[in-house]
């Protein structure tokens, strides 16, 4: 269950915030652009404190499926607790997208997996509806109608 | 034998000339008008205009045929959908080559009017446009 | 590996690329050349500019669309920024694959040649003189290039150095690279 899709610019700025489950108590906007912010450090930090073992291992699967390659090799992948999951993934440009859900149930991995297959259809969506819209401006927040809807389609059907 | 070929634009202008001579029977496909014939063929052909105006539109097909006749020298004309007249004179009727001629002459034009540089009514001044009715001047007439 | 990129992007161009109709893509871009040439009154230079700015913003943003779709990762070297650029890229956007050749010995020059331009059928250059001097008419790749490659921190000298529409003996982009934007690269990449 897919709570809530964040996406961060190239220097951490919140441009996108949708939740996706009604059910939730909401945060104010200033409390998305904290948590935003925050994310954007300690992904930073935590990129500089990967073993370099990790880092070799998780080099990007150049070429896989066919579809948006994760960028993010050796910054903050993934944060597990008992209330929530939250994905990171990454483009080559420097976009974060962060997923919110529901706790993994099970093997950690395999949660890691399914929603990285989500976030790049999400990147798709977004290369699509939002990139290719002539008055969109880089690294400003997204505002198109289009996009939410179809970021809406696409959490329902899963 | 020689021919003369006039694109005249839709406001009467012409766009578009070139004289050749035929490759047939051993023909050079050098063109041998007189000199005073030079002079007099843009008058003839100018002339079969309103011969045209009042054919096209008697006929379904954009190829007229000949339309007119002046001492031995025949006019046919081929009219585009944009109503850009291609005018032949020539000396002996052979229509089924003429037009083929005049299609593929219009292909010529419509490749023309594709690139975004070239306006309607414009003269054609294409170098390549002119080397290429040439060639199918030798492969036709 | 060269293989593999072959195959991916002849795949991807046939079933993933929605297609538009040539004439139509290519009226469009002569349109917009021969307007920017009236409105700036035969001012190649400007004009040259213009269609780089245009190019520029395409490619920033088109850049995203072809990570997304042909989920391309870090390219190791310059030498991969080329093939990449070759057979993905124009590839899967115009459907041609330019010849990478000419490298410098410093493996930071290199060209592409484009035995067919997409963008310049039926073109014939005004007969101004200037304009075979002066006029780039696909000039908006330059700016593809340009702002797509710098979207990934690789920061590009593009320019036109022949242009058949010109009489050239053939069609060839120069590809410099100036330096990777190692500020820019995004943390938690290597």
């Amino acid at each position: 269950m897919i709570q809530s899709l964040f996406i961060l610019n190239r220097s951490g700025g919140l441009i996108y915030q949708h939740d996706l489950n009604d059910g939730l108590n909401k945060l104010s906007a200033n409390e998305h652009l904290i948590l935003a912010g925050t994310i954007h450090g300690v992904f930073a930090i935590a990129s500089k404190l990967t073993p370099t073992a990790v880092k070799v291992s998780a080099q990007p699967r150049a070429q896989s499926q066919g579809s948006a390659v994760n960028g993010n090799t050796s910054g903050l992948k993934s944060i597990e607790t008992d209330k929530f999951s939250m994905y990171i993934f990454q483009t080559l440009t420097g976009v974060k997208f962060l997923l919110v859900t529901d706790p993994a149930q099970g093997d950690l991995n395999s949660g890691c997996d399914t929603a990285e297959n989500v976030l790049r259809k999400i990147y798709a969506l977004y290369a699509d509806y939002v990139m290719k819209n002539p008055f969109y401006e880089i690294d400003m927040p997204i505002r198109v109608d289009l996009f939410d809807r179809k970021i809406a389609e696409l959490v329902k059907a899963l | 034998m020689s021919y003369y070929l006039a694109l005249i634009g839709t406001t009467d202008n012409p766009i578009y000339e070139a004289e050749m001579g035929t490759y047939r029977q051993g023909g050079d496909g050098v063109p041998k008008f007189s000199a005073e014939m030079k002079e007099l063929n843009p008058f003839i052909v100018h002339a079969a205009i309103d011969i045209v105006e009042d054919v096209q539109w008697r006929s379904n097909s954009l190829y007229l045929k000949a339309v007119d006749e002046f001492y031995g020298y025949y006019i046919s004309a081929f009219v585009t959908p944009g109503n850009i007249k291609f005018l032949l004179l020539h000396e002996t009727k052979n229509d089924e080559s003429i037009r083929q001629f005049f299609n593929d002459v219009n292909d010529l034009y419509v490749k023309t009017v594709l690139n975004p540089f070239y306006n309607v009514n414009d003269p054609i001044t294409s170098a390549v446009f002119d080397l290429k009715v040439k060639q199918l001047g030798k492969k036709y007439l | 590996m060269n293989k593999g990129i072959k195959a991916s992007s002849d795949d991807i161009w046939k079933n993933r690329v929605d297609k538009v109709n040539a004439e139509l893509f290519t009226l469009t871009y002569g349109s917009v050349v021969a307007q920017l040439v009236r409105d700036f009154k035969n001012d190649y230079q400007k004009v040259n500019q213009q269609l780089e700015k245009m190019g520029y913003n395409i490619g920033i943003r088109l850049v995203e669309d072809f990570l997304a779709k042909t989920g391309t990762g870090r390219c190791q070297s310059f030498k991969d920024t080329a093939e990449v650029v070759s057979k993905v890229g124009f590839k899967v956007f115009l459907n041609v694959t330019p010849q990478v050749t000419n490298w410098t010995s410093d493996g930071k020059t290199f060209s592409l040649i484009l035995d067919e331009n997409p963008l310049a059928e039926f073109v014939e250059l005004p007969d101004d003189e200037r304009a075979k001097k002066e006029l780039w008419y696909s000039n908006v790749l330059t700016g593809v290039l340009k702002g797509a490659l710098e979207m990934v921190q690789l920061e590009v000298d593009v320019n036109f150095v022949s242009d058949v529409l010109r009489g050239d003996d053939r069609t060839e982009l120069r590809l410099q690279l100036i330096r990777f934007l190692k500020d820019e690269m995004p943390a938690g990449e290597d």
